[in-house]
């Protein structure tokens, strides 16, 4: 199917050239966005936006597009609430997109990357953090963990995907952001569990 | 669908893949993803995180730079492999046991266990210790849940042998070394050869300390200390191995702690009793002797209370 392999190059792309700028684009939402509580919300957005054009035209520059639409976003949204005000406008940071040094960031030294890494890893819970390093660091599979740990593999498997959104929070740009990211998460485990 | 909730459902989805699909799995997938492109970023941005995190194999031990045999001759961890898969083979299949999982050691208060590995190494398990150990032709990766190991390794350059402990993870340089753990807390003592002591997160802190012959390495959230220790207090600390407890000039109260480590039947010090300073060789599991003696040699009183003996002046 020539559409599947489409959807692979956009994949590829998006993985490659787009969420590296996450840091950044953070950073952004969170510099021109009051409601810290909906950063995650608005970047999540941006990305389905992004995605959805580079179906129909891979954009030629991606930085300059991606705060682009993260712009249009925010003015969608405030259009939205009717609370827009030429103040708030001017508040915003828009200009100083190409100030930010994003070169830097998109290519990550690999030893840097590693520490990036390493500090997502040491801020994760305990057991959670023994997992991911025995699955990434040891190399074993889910079921070998389980097997090592003596516990279950539905264990694992949900440790693996607690840790796994952990070490995206921590590497998304925000400070503090796991332990933050670690009580959400727990309350959100109970409240499931609740009902 | 929040954000959250779809970054929670492609977290599951996530970790579903990562232990392997079943072919309807697969295809619910595939339709979830087709659902909304919320949900298909929502993924792929945990997906480029998990693989990210690949780059984390870069922390596994490297091999160690033992070189007690030179290369060339067959070192004795090879012909005892040699040997043991030969016996395996003979034995008629059970060569399964090289491939063993991970298998779980553990003594109850007052008791030891010698166990010897599948590699030829040994483990001297102390009192009220749970270990698990992973030793197949791959890897070799033991875990300290809680207590004490005397570890005599067979070194191996191709398979660093790995014991995670709380927040630590040691690695053998060849080399004979006990690490004992309560809580978070972990002290490594190197009875010979040579040990490496590392943190695998917090990168500012993690330079790892190498130990000798005689060093112990005592550690505490992220700090790591090393002190150097005469032949007889390393000798002393490992005492235990002989089923004894090897005391010089500690309080009682530390000695108390220590027998108790041994007896569940627990001795209990009070007032200034505590300060008084201890030497002396005695079986870890002779209770009653040691209260014995404190009563004849210090004058204490010695109340029985059958689980708790009180120990005052």
């Amino acid at each position: 199917m020539p559409g599947r392999m489409a959807e692979k190059a956009v994949d590829d792309w998006f993985m490659q050239d787009v969420l590296p700028l996450e840091p950044m684009l953070t950073r952004f939402l969170q510099r021109n966005w009051r409601n810290a509580a909906e950063i995650g919300d608005l970047r999540q957005e941006t990305y389905a936006r992004v995605y959805e054009a580079a179906r129909r035209e891979r954009p030629l520059q991606v930085k300059p597009f991606l705060f682009q639409t993260a712009r249009n976003l925010m003015i969608d949204r405030l259009r939205r609430q009717n609370v827009v005000s030429l103040e708030s406008m001017a508040d915003f940071d828009w200009l100083n997109i190409s100030d930010d040094q994003p070169s830097s960031e998109a290519t990550v030294a690999a030893r840097q990357e590693l520490r990036v890494l390493q500090a997502a890893l040491d801020a994760l819970p305990a057991r959670c953090r023994q997992i991911v390093v025995l699955r990434k660091v040891e190399g074993l599979s889910q079921k070998e963990v389980a097997t090592h740990m003596g516990i279950a593999v539905d264990t694992v498997e949900n440790q693996v995907a607690k840790g796994m959104r952990l070490l995206a929070q921590a590497m998304s740009g925000r400070r503090g952001a796991v332990a933050t990211e670690a009580r959400r998460f727990n309350a959100l485990r109970k409240s499931r569990d609740v009902q | 669908m929040s954000s959250d909730r779809i970054e929670s459902t492609a977290a599951e989805w996530l970790a579903r893949e990562d232990r392997g699909l079943s072919p309807q799995e697969a295809l619910a997938l595939a339709q979830w993803l087709e659902e909304s492109t919320l949900h298909r970023v929502g993924y792929l941005r945990l997906k480029a995180v998990w693989q990210r995190a690949d780059r984390l194999s870069a922390l596994k031990a490297p091999p160690g730079r033992a070189g007690r045999f030179p290369r060339g001759i067959l070192r004795p961890a090879v012909w005892m492999a040699v040997a043991a898969s030969l016996l395996l083979t003979m034995a008629g299949g059970t060569w399964l046991l090289l491939r063993r999982p991970a298998q779980v050691f553990a003594t109850s208060v007052g008791k030891t266990e010698a166990v010897r590995l599948a590699d030829g190494s040994r483990m001297e398990l102390n009192t009220d210790t749970k270990v698990r150990a992973d030793v197949t032709a791959a890897r070799r990766i033991v875990t300290l849940d809680s207590g004490e190991v005397y570890f005599d390794v067979v070194h191996d350059d191709t398979r660093p042998f790995t014991v995670y402990a709380g927040n630590r993870r040691i690695t053998d340089l060849g080399t004979k070394f006990a690490v004992y753990r309560a809580g978070d807390d972990v002290r490594v003592t190197v009875h010979e050869g040579r040990v490496r002591v590392d943190m695998l997160g917090r990168p500012a802190l993690d330079t790892p300390v190498v130990a000798e012959a005689g060093h112990m390495v005592v550690t505490k959230g992220g700090e790591t200390l090393l002190l150097n220790k005469p032949a007889e207090d390393i000798a002393r600390d490992l005492s235990w191995r002989q089923g004894l407890l090897v005391f010089n000039q500690q309080t009682l109260a530390e000695v108390a702690d220590q027998f108790n480590r041994y007896n569940s039947r627990k001795i209990q010090v009070e007032g200034s009793a505590r300060k008084i300073r201890i030497g002396g060789s005695f079986r870890a599991d002779n209770i009653d002797v040691f209260v014995l003696l404190l009563n004849r040699g210090f004058g204490l009183t010695v109340k029985d209370q059958g689980e708790t003996i009180l120990v005052s002046r």
